[in-house]
């Protein structure tokens, strides 16, 4: 009864606005046998992260929209690998639903994990994609933007630290190891393992430097504790206007990206899944997930991916990862 | 002291407000006694409804579950060996040593006015200081001088409830080797997680997340425990606990008086550290308490003092955890993260301009904090007087309610089946360790300062540019380094000493 409602709803809503872009394109029939009992969502990091506030906002959209129940599941541990084998020892009936992140492509194209995202796993949908950007301390003299903390690292070569989140082959220490190496850049880095640590050794002083997503320290950057300097994207966003873009400092790579999206098993029959992208693409576009994506900044890059889409991006992606770990040495 | 009465009056200002803080106080309690579900449970639970909620009301009701959940644990852990939370295992060391002789009612006391006295404490410094603590602590404690605390923590922990200081040494060695499996914490190099067994080829994607300290704390105190009880059964040497609801006196608390006040300050400290926080407040305080003990030989034997240094030292992080929140917003664990997570529901940023921005609110939450503290001694009271009747139900009765306890404990932790295993195995080697005379609690404790000590000494070798010389160079880490050697020298010689003394004697 909540599942016609819901359609009818949809339907409804789509004819008034009379062009239905993506958000309320109406739900194939739910496939036979499927959505009778509440899907399993796993979510392969701790309860209050990233993941796990997407996951969440995710299930309550797609509930919201096609009366499909969740039960959020979180299986935290060695970076987000530890999941993996309870999610393929699942049967292949579309009941079990994976959140998964960048880090796993990147773990597939160094070799950690044997899955690969785009061909073992069936992406249903990305629903996340964010840039990164380096960011310092508002009160710091030595320097105060990018220009003058590029003339300072030139004059007093390996004095400087960066925080960063991440552990070696991940995006974030690829993309700096790019930076680096375009500009010819001398910086001690420094890896951390906990959010709260990361954001607390920029202000309190252990590191001058940090390299993160906006939405992750937005509470910082509305707050003045921290400043953004550079921003990784070919083009500048609206909300950081005047902070110019790797490219206009003179490093020419395609940056990699931070993206969150939605896995069910290779297997799955492709009408479920074809429902579930369906579905997927409905939560994307309800009011209350629009709302969370727009707190988290992510609407500053079009984040949504459709199952081609995010196929494309993760080969993509997996390419980019070879290439660099090849030149860097890393993995197998 | 005017912020804190409207901050006061505005709690029990109208009804629902005395209900709400009521509700979180028992609830935390609740939930904080049964090990699998936590406070943490009940703030995931309730998280959603916040945003319905007033904020004061919603910020004041995570705030007094925080504090009770913390308490809660503490019964479990003296009746049955189980700890609720992590943070309450060492009050199993002697608690649960009581509850055998028949002072359960006084452990329970103990640990009931401890806690009260803890986190009131902590909560009036935490009134009273939260802006110039909060921005020394973060300055003033970068990696090296986390590492140097964590040395700290090792110099100290071999002493916990070995029979010797060599097999203290040998069981926190132990714990130090089991906390490298997984990956490592800067190259995410598996470690354990792949390679070959009798020339077969594994990988285990289970392994790379590591050895989790929790299932190994049910294993080694509650499997083992039962397991150590149904042999005594069988031999039918075992001698049921008396269910006493005597209360501790006053010349009792009189007489531990200097371990409360280092456990509070221990506790403190290790609160405000991101990262840190009440478990390894709780096992330090112990250490601390043991070390300095005149009674020194009866620590883990049943000694008021031990609970009443663990459950101070725990509770007492509570109020420092929130100095950091509020003052630069940086949540130091889950339970703070929620908090922070209702204040941005709100529209409120956690932050350096929350005094000025929400200055009332703050205030709620620091006097929704300290009556929580105070209330549990009352509440304490009723349980110290009701819940030991549970002691009374025959043990074959109990021993599968509790297994059970630490089964779903054991996997609501990370819903991954290995950690089920893992407490089963440890169960087996916890009750081995102790037949043996080496100790259970030195193998967390390594294995809990072992992950963190290791991801801090990286770190610092990479900003100190691998200088090792460099954790001389800052005072604190320099001081702390340096205390951490005279602890272990001294006890070394002391043991040699003792030794020569007792050949002495026999000759």
């Amino acid at each position: 009864m909540k599942n016609f409602r819901n359609l009818a709803m949809a339907g409804l809503m789509a004819s008034i606005a009379g062009t239905a872009t993506y958000a309320q394109s109406a739900l194939p029939d739910l496939p036979r046998g499927f959505g009778n009992r509440p899907l399993t969502m796993i979510v392969p990091y701790g309860a209050g992260g990233g993941s796990d506030q997407l996951s969440r906002a995710m299930a309550k959209a797609i509930e919201e929209e096609t009366g499909l129940s969740f039960q959020v599941v979180n299986k935290p541990g060695g970076g987000g690998t530890a999941a993996i084998p309870d999610f393929m020892i699942s049967p292949p009936d579309g009941f079990t639903v994976m959140e998964h992140i960048d880090t796993a492509v990147a773990a597939y194209a160094k070799g950690d994990i044997r899955e690969n995202p785009a061909e073992d796993w069936i992406p249903i949908c990305i629903a996340q994609i964010t840039f990164s950007q380096i960011y310092i301390r508002p009160d710091e003299t030595r320097y105060t933007d990018w220009e003058s903390l590029v003339a300072y690292i030139d004059a007093h070569p390996d004095e400087l630290s960066i925080g960063i989140l991440g552990k070696v082959g991940s995006m974030e220490l690829v993309t700096m190891q790019q930076i680096s190496d375009a500009l010819g850049l001398k910086v001690r880095q420094v890896n951390y393992d906990k959010p709260a640590e990361t954001y607390g050794s920029l202000i309190g002083g252990h590191v001058d430097i940090l390299f993160e997503q906006p939405g992750d320290v937005r509470s910082f950057l509305d707050g003045g504790q921290m400043k953004p300097i550079l921003t990784f994207l070919n083009e500048r966003p609206s909300v950081f206007a005047d902070v110019p873009t790797h490219r206009e400092v003179g490093a020419d790579f395609e940056a990699l990206t931070r993206f969150r999206g939605f896995f069910v098993k290779k297997g799955v029959a492709p009408d479920r899944v074809e429902y579930l992208e369906a579905a997927c693409k409905a939560g994307f576009g309800n009011p209350g997930f629009t709302e969370f994506n727009e707190a988290k900044y992510m609407n500053l890059v079009q984040s949504y991916r459709d199952r081609e889409g995010s196929v494309q991006l993760i080969s993509e992606t997996v390419d980019v990862y070879r290439d660099v770990y090849e030149q860097l040495g890393i993995g197998q | 002291m005017d912020l804190f009465i409207q901050g006061t009056l505005s709690l029990f200002g109208d009804p629902t407000s005395i209900m709400i803080f009521f509700l979180g106080l028992f609830g935390g309690m609740l939930f904080g006694a049964i090990p699998g579900v936590n406070m943490l449970t009940l703030g995931a639970v309730l998280l959603p409804f916040t945003i319905t909620m007033d904020p004061q009301n919603a910020v004041m009701l995570f705030s007094v579950i925080y504090c009770a959940g913390v308490f809660g644990g503490a019964i479990t852990a003296i009746l049955f060996n189980i700890p609720g939370a992590p943070e309450n295992a060492p009050t199993c060391l002697d608690g649960y040593p009581m509850t055998l002789k028949g002072e359960a009612g006084k452990a329970i006391g103990a640990a009931v006015s401890c806690s009260a006295l803890g986190g009131t404490v902590s909560a009036v410094i935490m009134m009273t200081a939260t802006g110039i603590v909060a921005s020394f602590a973060v300055r003033a404690f970068g990696p090296p001088e986390i590492f140097a605390l964590i040395l700290f923590g090792l110099a100290v922990s071999a002493s916990i409830g070995a029979s010797t200081l060599w097999k203290g040494w040998l069981s926190v060695l132990a714990g130090l080797m089991i906390a490298t499996i997984g990956s490592d914490p800067v190259g995410g190099v598996p470690r354990f997680s792949e390679g070959a067994i009798l020339g077969l080829d594994y990988q285990s994607y289970y392994l790379s997340a590591g050895i989790h300290f929790i299932p190994m704390i049910l294993g080694f105190f509650a499997v083992s425990e039962v397991l150590a009880q149904a042999i005594n059964i069988a031999k039918g040497t075992r001698s049921r606990p008396q269910a006493s609801i005597e209360f501790p006196t006053i010349a009792e608390f009189v007489a531990v008086r200097w371990t409360i006040v280092r456990s509070v300050f221990v506790g403190f400290f290790a609160g405000i550290l991101p990262g840190i926080g009440a478990t390894l407040a709780a096992f330090l305080g112990y250490s601390q308490a043991e070390r300095w003990s005149k009674n020194r030989d009866n620590f883990g034997k049943g000694e008021l003092e031990g609970v009443v240094a663990c459950e101070t030292a725990n509770n007492a992080a509570t109020g420092a955890a929130m100095i950091p929140l509020l003052a630069l917003g940086l949540p130091g664990g889950a339970l703070t993260a929620m908090i922070m997570g209702i204040f941005q529901i709100h529209g409120m940023e956690p932050g350096p301009l929350i005094f000025v921005n929400s200055g009332d609110l703050v205030w709620i939450t620091f006097a929704a904090m300290f009556w929580a503290n105070l209330m549990i001694i009352f509440l304490g009271w009723v349980q110290t007087k009701t819940v030991v009747h549970i002691l009374r139900v025959p043990f074959r009765w109990l021993a599968p309610g509790i297994l059970i306890l630490a089964i779903v404990g054991a996997f609501a932790l990370r819903n991954l089946f290995i950690d089920v295993w893992i407490m089963f195995l440890a169960g087996v080697a916890g009750y081995m360790l102790r037949r043996t005379g080496y100790s259970a609690a030195g193998v967390v404790l390594g294995l809990i300062l072992g992950k963190l000590g290791e991801s801090a000494f990286a770190k610092s070798m990479q900003l100190m540019d691998y200088n090792m010389l460099g954790f001389m160079q800052r005072p604190i880490s320099a001081v702390l380094i340096i205390v951490a050697a005279v602890i272990i020298t001294s006890s070394i010689v002391s043991e040699l000493r003792g030794k020569k003394l007792q050949k002495a004697l026999i000759d």
